[in-house]
């Protein structure tokens, strides 16, 4: 389980999302509010689009297994950099001998080339029971990128297969289509390889330009006896947003602005902050896009019917 | 305000209606009596919860705070009313931000107090359970009525949906793995034999994904709790549906009915396919009546879903408020 972060809208200084508020991101890989008996300290990483940077439609990288709270180049970067879209993530591995830590299991994944970025908070259960039923739906051009041994990896190789270009910048439309199918494609696969236990699937994919979100989980509710992780995923995985102008502090209180249109959203596995009261929770089993146009915001929030 | 004239207006609150005049005068003792300007707030949605507060006289609001500075009232408390007590209940922060909207006298209860109030085992202790059941359920059921108007439209009917032939038309089995059941969060706090009685109390059926057990408008014929899957309970209108709770495992749903004899607030309907523990009439009235171990786990249950409930069918008031 992870902790997941993105943000959409007027520039603004990562330093904000990651350490400012007083349930930041970074806070949550070590005191997670919304979470039972887990940490997220395998690792953060981070892509960050900024359209004044050399080459604006490839994000500033940051990947590190180090914890994020003692990351003092992640302190530092992170307070020169303001970006218009970022999505962030904070890393949790089961207690076993089986989990790797390592660089390449680290999000966003973003393949060399590609334009979109993709974050998870949840996992497939029994996922290695099904791996290799995936390659007959990933593009082989495609599932040759896959470096690590995260489940995640997969679900960005599948997203990235539904694409026409897996190459291009695609619409907003475009890429909640092909996140609804790869979900669609995982449902089936599941099914043909019997496993029908519980496997959350909040995801965030960015272009840079769009963010499209999913607060989901497949067979919610149900468990294989003995489960480590049952007590985390009892209840159904948390995602939350807040919308409205800009993102900022006023007498010592960070919160959204008002404004309509909107010009700024955050998504978050976790309100950034204590006082919730800025903060709406994203529907279970739900779609939110969300794209910066000449006018505006335009967001949408839609059931996910897969 | 004396003690007697505490004890005088306690004697009068419904929810503590056949309390003994000990009990009345003990309770009495430990209230802060306080008088309250018009215009004062109370508390701020989110803080943490120190204490409940009984209205002698006046009358106060209760606000919902949405993203984008808005503010939509969601509810009106006057004498002999209490407000706050959910936060102090489940230990989170006030669901809303509450003021006085008329100069008020009010009796205040801490946390302490309330939590020692509830943990006795006599009878008026049952009784007092039973009468928050009823209140929240009120409470419920007037949330959901401010929704469906912000909403518009009437109830659609769902043809061919007959609640009581599909409790009877459910694939029933046997209970589930009790290793599983004891680590649900649900019921971490409970006496192992005393909640093994209320699992038992009624029985277990599968239910595919789609099924819709109640119809908004239509009694309930039972109460479910979810073992394993969810239960989505929506309103629908012609313009669309609106989801005000999620009953995934732990979770109950189908018992307002029983408690207030009224129809059915939502509809409920699978979106997984769900193990349930249903509990038909009889049962569920036998175990809500009682004063026993196992009746006392059931009022929990109950207490703390009604609880949940009340916080999680804010959530769209304020997505509706935020959207205006």
């Amino acid at each position: 389980m992870c902790r997941i972060l993105a943000y959409l809208g007027e520039p603004l200084p990562a330093q904000a999302l990651l350490f400012d508020t007083d349930n930041g991101l970074v806070r949550q890989s070590y005191s997670p509010r919304m979470m039972n008996t887990f940490l997220n300290l395998a690792g953060f990483g981070m892509k960050a689009w900024d359209p004044t940077s050399l080459r604006p439609d490839d994000p500033f990288s940051y990947r590190a297994t180090t914890l994020p709270s003692f990351d003092r180049n992640l302190r530092f970067l992170s307070s020169k950099l303001a970006p218009t879209c970022l999505i962030a993530h904070v890393r949790g591995v089961t207690y076993s001998d089986e989990a790797v830590v390592a660089d390449t299991n680290l999000h966003p994944f973003q393949f060399v080339g590609a334009r979109v970025a993709l974050t998870h908070n949840g996992h497939l259960r029994q996922f290695p029971r099904m791996r290799y039923a995936l390659v007959d739906h990933v593009r082989p051009e495609l599932a040759q990128r896959i470096e690590g041994t995260t489940d995640s990896e997969w679900i960005y190789a599948l997203v990235m297969s539904q694409l026409d270009d897996p190459c291009g910048i695609p619409e907003t439309r475009e890429l909640a289509d092909a996140t609804a199918q790869a979900l669609r494609i995982l449902r089936s696969v599941r099914a043909a390889n019997g496993i029908d236990t519980s496997s959350p699937v909040n995801l965030c994919l960015s272009t840079g330009r769009a963010l499209v979100a999913t607060r989901f989980s497949f067979d919610y509710g149900w468990y294989p006896p003995e489960d480590e992780m049952l007590e985390t995923d009892l209840p159904f995985v948390s995602l939350w947003y807040a919308i409205g102008g800009a993102y900022a502090e006023r007498d010592g209180d960070w919160q959204m602005t008002a404004a309509d249109p909107p010009r700024s959203v955050i998504i978050a596995s976790e309100p950034l902050t204590t006082d919730h009261s800025s903060w709406l929770e994203v529907p279970e089993y739900s779609m939110l896009t969300a794209e910066l146009t000449p006018s505006g915001l335009e967001f949408e929030t839609r059931d996910l019917d897969v | 305000m004396s003690d007697g004239a505490t004890a005088g207006f306690l004697a009068t609150v419904p929810l503590l209606a056949g309390r003994n005049e000990s009990d009345i005068a003990d309770l009495a003792r430990v209230l802060r009596r306080r008088d309250v300007p018009a215009g004062e707030t109370l508390w701020h949605q989110g803080e943490e919860a120190r204490e409940l507060l009984l209205i002698v006289r006046g009358a106060v609001s209760a606000s919902l705070h949405a993203p984008g500075g808005r503010v939509v009232e969601i509810g009106r408390a006057g004498a002999g009313e209490m407000v706050g007590e959910l936060a102090l209940l489940d230990g989170g922060g006030h669901t809303m931000s509450v003021h006085a909207t008329e100069p008020a006298t009010v009796l205040a209860l801490g946390k302490a107090d309330f939590v020692a109030l509830l943990a006795r085992q006599d009878p008026t202790t049952f009784s007092l359970k039973r009468r928050l059941a009823s209140l929240f359920t009120a409470r419920h059921r007037e949330q959901l009525r401010h929704l469906a108007a912000s909403i518009g439209g009437d109830v659609v009917d769902l043809p061919g949906e007959d609640a009581a032939r599909t409790f009877a038309e459910l694939e029933y089995c046997g209970p589930p793995d009790s290793k599983y059941l004891r680590r649900m969060a649900t019921f971490h706090d409970f006496d192992p034999a005393a909640l093994w009685g209320f699992l038992t109390s009624g029985r277990y059926a599968r239910c595919p994904p789609g099924r819709t057990l109640l119809a908004e408008g239509v009694p309930s014929t039972a109460c479910c709790l979810t073992i394993n899957g969810a239960v989505e309970k929506v309103l629908i209108r012609p313009d669309g549906r609106i989801r005000v709770g999620l009953a995934g495992p732990g979770k109950a749903f189908g018992y307002e009915t029983l408690i207030d004899g009224l129809a059915s607030p939502v509809t409920a309907i699978t979106r997984e396919r769900s193990l349930l523990l249903v509990l038909p009439r009889e049962p569920f009235d036998q175990l809500f009546r009682r004063e026993d171990a196992i009746s006392r786990v059931f009022l929990d249950v109950i207490q703390r879903d009604l609880v949940a409930t009340l916080r999680q069918s804010l959530r769209p008031h304020a997505r509706l408020a935020a959207s205006v």
